[in-house]
């Protein structure tokens, strides 16, 4: 049974354009590098892809010092506090780019170490891209904080649990955590993003 | 009250509709457990029970969806009383004569390995569990529903079936492409369920029945086993702040007319649906005529993603991972280097045969945890169903029970022996059977006779439950060499044994043993076979002359339409030519552009010139010191450097052939890994590559490798280099801790440590030797140190 207040969004490979710093980043090489090798990866990623986004818009109350309270987890922190400053909603997000990628990955990963460089970094820059693409859709007509994901600061991985939970991840995106909290497929992202009022 | 496997027979049955939202209704919280009502408002949990068996549903299921012994510590208690509210339930309503209480369970919330974290067998054991407390309690049947992954359908069937002996229900998620979310299609889950011996099948959840609608005739064109369909009441919408699901009652019960017509036997609904919905189903469908599932004759196998139905279109099955006469897969097995039987694995696949046959069958090993890891790994890395290949009984029990989908299995024979030791676990696990007609007495000199032990196979396995459909006779190609009738004989055989109903394999291989040109003779014996009705050949997607019999049979024969796949073989045939003709760049030209294919050219072509060592000191080396250098510079990036490195290995591995293995030279080697805790091999397998490269023997342990291993390695092969990498602060002590442990074994080692959370301060901090910024700075380290 899915929480009813939980939208999806999916995109298709051509939908999303993939931030060339983003992949310049991740490949080490300048913003207009370009190869057969990339284009390769390219088209195997897009194939593979399946780019999905489940969100809710809910309350968050700030009216402890350094707790931002959700209706699925009370987060102590002095990064998302601060970064959540002047809103009382919030969207919360997962996005992932879908299993196949992993299983691309996994392939690659065995038959050529350049083509599983590339297509990892390619897969990193894909859904951060994704991930811009919708928070763009959630955030229009509003005004938002910048995207914050646990991991980042003092906010531990181990929120992704509530969170991933409260979104019935495994069943609108096939997200699962392993006992590391780290996230399966791979290439997933989870966020939260204050909305300011 | 009748077993409802029988009424099932006789009539349509009706699921109950929602739980969870319904309960929402009644006041459960957006992430509150539902569960938790079985102590803290059963009467709520009973009224909604009593609603449904009110509106005329037969099946209630048990509100325990999301319980299992890893989310609660008091699982057993919320079984309990979860199943103690649909009895009372059961008691109290009277004006309903067939109510039975399936007990639910939902999937555990975690991914299976090799993708996710949870080994199979604890998957089991949690699902295992609850179903003994359910025993316990006593239910009418099992429903394992809501899940979207094929793997862990498996294992909550399996230990359904191995601690009861209630009939079980299966209902997978399906999204709008017709998929589970791990990529199974009704056909593949049909394959592996029936396989299992499941009594019912079907979808819940995800789609509205408009939607299931679009996927019904899959079920219905490969079922036998009776199909429910448990819909939602198509999609959750928010309407002045409240949660409605955007298809009413009466639309629904005329889709699940629809539903019912065109082959769903069980109907009930999900997410959305209440007693209502339940109510005008059953209204609308009772009087349609009702038919249980015809018995389907397809002869399938599957993986997790899809089945391979064996019929008139050849089957291809790779021979390529067995290692008989294989003596680089030999060593592989024997060293645990399961990337090079991957590395098959993907290289068969991308042949595009149908099925790979997994054969590690090695005297010193032990093959059952060698085949475990194989199936495992080989199904990370390719879709296509496998044939389980081995002569140890125990081992086929494991390889079946842990994979994932219908395997073939290779094979039965008609030994008393074979047979009563194989048919229980194919019977057990399901899979499509190769009988070979071999018995006590060998195999039969000529074709009657193979085919009379081909009919008692038949009829053993029939005393199993297994189906005519599921067994594929192999009549044995023997050598012509040394039994000249071999090939007349086995074609006669085929055309006697296809008469009886079943479907055929060969080892094809075989019939050319001890020939030259061998792919001659085995690729006309092929065409033969096929035209004598051959299904499913084992084969060498490498030997091109097999694979143009294979490809040109086919366009004669009516089953490529339009020779669309000839002509696309044929020209990429073409295209191979051509490349391997216009290779005009030198070998130097060849590894720093990375062109894998000319490389391979050059070096074979320098090789009848000079020396292998020549090729490698004036053509290999100094190509990676330029692109080396350029890396340095700046000028090229990481990407050309691995495709250079990966250029260069493949021209290493033709000059490795022409040098005798006792000259080789492995005094150059390296131990690498990921350090215990971490699980990242990006950086590694890049240094991996390069070391290759440059002619360095690596010994890779992988990732999450604990320091004793390292050490115990490094000894064995008497190696000085140790390479460590970490990706995660948290693995940093970790890396300490095996430096700490290598520098007091022997401090003639020494360590290289990379990745991206250390520097030179870090690895100093640590003890390490030498810390490479990046994977060139690593090789030359490596250099100097073998150097000095």
């Amino acid at each position: 049974m899915r929480n009813s207040d939980i939208r999806i969004i999916t995109a298709n490979a051509e939908d999303v354009k993939i931030n060339k710093n983003e992949l310049a980043l991740r490949l080490k090489t300048d913003r207009d590098y370009n190869s057969e090798l990339l284009e390769r990866c390219r088209k195997q990623f897009n194939e593979a892809v399946e780019y999905k986004c489940a969100y809710i818009r809910t309350e968050v109350d700030l009216s402890k010092e350094n707790i931002c309270k959700f209706d699925f987890a009370e987060i102590e922190s002095r990064n998302l506090y601060k970064n959540l400053q002047g809103c009382n909603e919030a969207f919360v997000m997962a996005v992932t780019t879908g299993i196949s990628v992993d299983r691309l990955l996994k392939r690659l990963n065995i038959i050529s170490q350049a083509e599983h460089f590339v297509t990892d970094g390619l897969s990193s820059a894909a859904i951060e891209s994704f991930c811009d693409y919708v928070s763009d859709i959630m955030k229009t007509g509003l005004k938002c904080a910048n995207r914050f994901s646990p991991g980042y600061g003092d906010v531990s991985l181990e929120v992704q649990k509530p969170l991933l939970e409260r979104l019935c991840a495994a069943e609108t995106l096939g997200i699962t955590l392993n006992s590391a909290y780290l996230m399966t497929p791979v290439k997933s992202i989870t966020a939260i993003m204050g909305i300011k009022s | 009250m009748k077993d409802i496997r029988e009424l099932i027979k006789e009539k349509r049955v009706y699921f109950d509709g929602g739980t969870g939202t319904v309960l929402q209704k009644k006041g459960l919280k957006p992430g509150e457990c539902p569960e938790m009502w079985n102590i803290t408002q059963p009467h709520k949990i009973i009224t909604l029970h009593k609603s449904y068996l009110k509106a005329g549903a037969n099946i209630i299921k048990t509100n325990t969806f999301g319980i299992n012994r890893n989310k609660f510590l008091n699982y057993a208690e919320l079984i309990r009383k979860g199943i103690e509210c649909a009895k009372k339930a059961v008691e109290e309503v009277e004006d309903n004569e067939e109510k039975y209480i399936a007990f639910d369970m939902g999937p555990t919330g975690r991914l299976l390995e090799p993708l996710g974290d949870l080994p199979f067998e604890e998957a089991v054991s949690i699902f295992a569990d609850n179903i003994k407390v359910a025993v316990e309690c006593g239910v009418d049947l099992v429903l394992i529903e809501t899940m979207n992954d094929s793997y862990e359908t498996k294992a909550a069937v399996v230990a359904a079936k191995e601690n009861s002996d209630l009939p079980i229900f299966v209902t997978n998620v399906y999204d709008g492409t017709g998929k589970l979310m791990t990529g199974a299609d009704p056909a593949a889950m049909i394959a592996m369920l029936e396989g299992l011996g499941v009594d019912g099948l079907g979808m819940n959840c995800s789609l509205g029945p408009d939607k299931m609608l679009e996927i019904i005739d899959e079920f219905a064109k490969y079922s036998s086993t009776p199909i429910i369909v448990n819909p939602n009441a198509g999609l959750p919408e928010v309407v002045d702040g409240e949660t409605v699901f955007n298809i009413n009652e009466d639309e629904f019960s005329d889709y699940m007319v629809q539903l019912a017509e065109r082959g769903a036997t069980i109907l009930g609904g999900c997410c959305g649906t209440t007693a209502k919905f339940i109510q005008k189903t059953i209204e609308k469908t009772r009087n349609l005529p009702y038919k249980y599932p015809t018995e389907k004759d397809f002869t399938m196998v599957s993986s997790y993603t899809h089945s391979v139905i064996i019929d008139k279109d050849p089957i291809l099955i790779g021979e390529r991972i067995n290692p008989t006469g294989k003596p680089k897969l030999k060593e592989a097995l024997r060293t645990g280097d399961l990337n090079y039987v991957l590395n098959e694995a993907v290289r068969q696949a991308d042949k595009n045969v149908h099925i790979l046959d997994v054969n590690v069958g090695l005297p010193e090993i032990d093959e059952t945890e060698m085949m475990k890891k194989c199936v495992s790994g080989i199904q990370a890395v390719t879709d296509l169903p496998l044939q389980i290949d081995t002569t140890k009984f125990e081992t086929l029990e494991q390889a079946m029970r842990i994979y994932n989908g219908k395997p073939l299995v290779n094979s039965v024979n008609g030994t008393e022996e074979s047979m009563k030791n194989v048919l229980p676990i194919v019977q057990k696990y399901g899979g499509g059977l190769i009988a070979l007609t071999i018995d006590e007495k060998g195999i039969p000199d000529n074709a009657y006779d193979r085919a009379k032990i081909a009919e008692k196979i038949i009829s053993r396995a029939a005393e199993y439950g297994i189906s005519r459909k599921d067994i594929i006779v192999d009549p044995l190609a023997l050598t012509i060499s040394s039994n000249p009738e071999s090939a007349v004989v086995t074609l006669e055989s085929i055309r006697l044994i296809r008469a009886l109903g079943v479907k055929t394999s060969l080892g094809i291989s075989n019939i050319s043993f001890g020939l030259p040109q061998r792919n001659l003779v085995t690729s006309t014996f092929y065409a033969n076979a096929l035209q004598s009705g051959l299904n499913c050949a084992i084969m060498n997607p490498f030997a091109d002359e097999m694979m143009n019999v294979y490809y040109a049979y086919r366009a004669l024969n009516q089953l490529d339409t339009g020779c669309v796949d000839y002509i696309n073989y044929a020209s990429a045939v073409q295209g191979t030519v051509k490349s391997d003709v216009k290779t005009e760049e030198t070998l130097q030209v060849c590894i720093v552009k990375g062109l894998k294919d000319g490389a391979v050219v050059q070096t074979k072509k320098l090789l009848e010139s000079i020396s292998p060592l020549d090729v490698i000191n004036k053509h290999i080396v100094p190509a990676l010191n330029e692109i080396g250098t350029a890396f340095e510079q700046k000028k090229a990036y990481l990407p050309q450097l691995l495709m250079s490195a990966e250029t260069a290995s493949l021209s290493f591995e033709e000059v490795k052939k022409k040098i005798p293995s006792e000259q080789a030279d492995k005094s150059k080697a390296i131990v690498l890994a990921t350090v215990k805790g971490d699980i990242h091999d990006i950086g590694k397998n890049i240094v991996k590559v390069l070391m290759e490269s440059y002619g360095f023997t690596v010994y890779d342990l992988g990732r999450d490798v604990p320091p004793e291993k390292i050490l115990e390695c490094a000894l064995e092969h008497n190696c000085k280099l140790v390479g460590l990498s970490a990706l995660m602060t948290t693995t940093v002590p970790s890396m300490a801790e095996t430096i700490e442990l290598l520098n007091k074994t022997d401090r003639s080692i020494k360590t290289l440590v990379g990745g991206a959370v250390l520097n030179q301060e870090y690895a100093d901090m640590i003890g390490a030797d030498f810390y490479g910024a990046d994977a060139m700075d690593s090789v030359r380290f490596a250099e100097k140190f073998y150097s000095a």
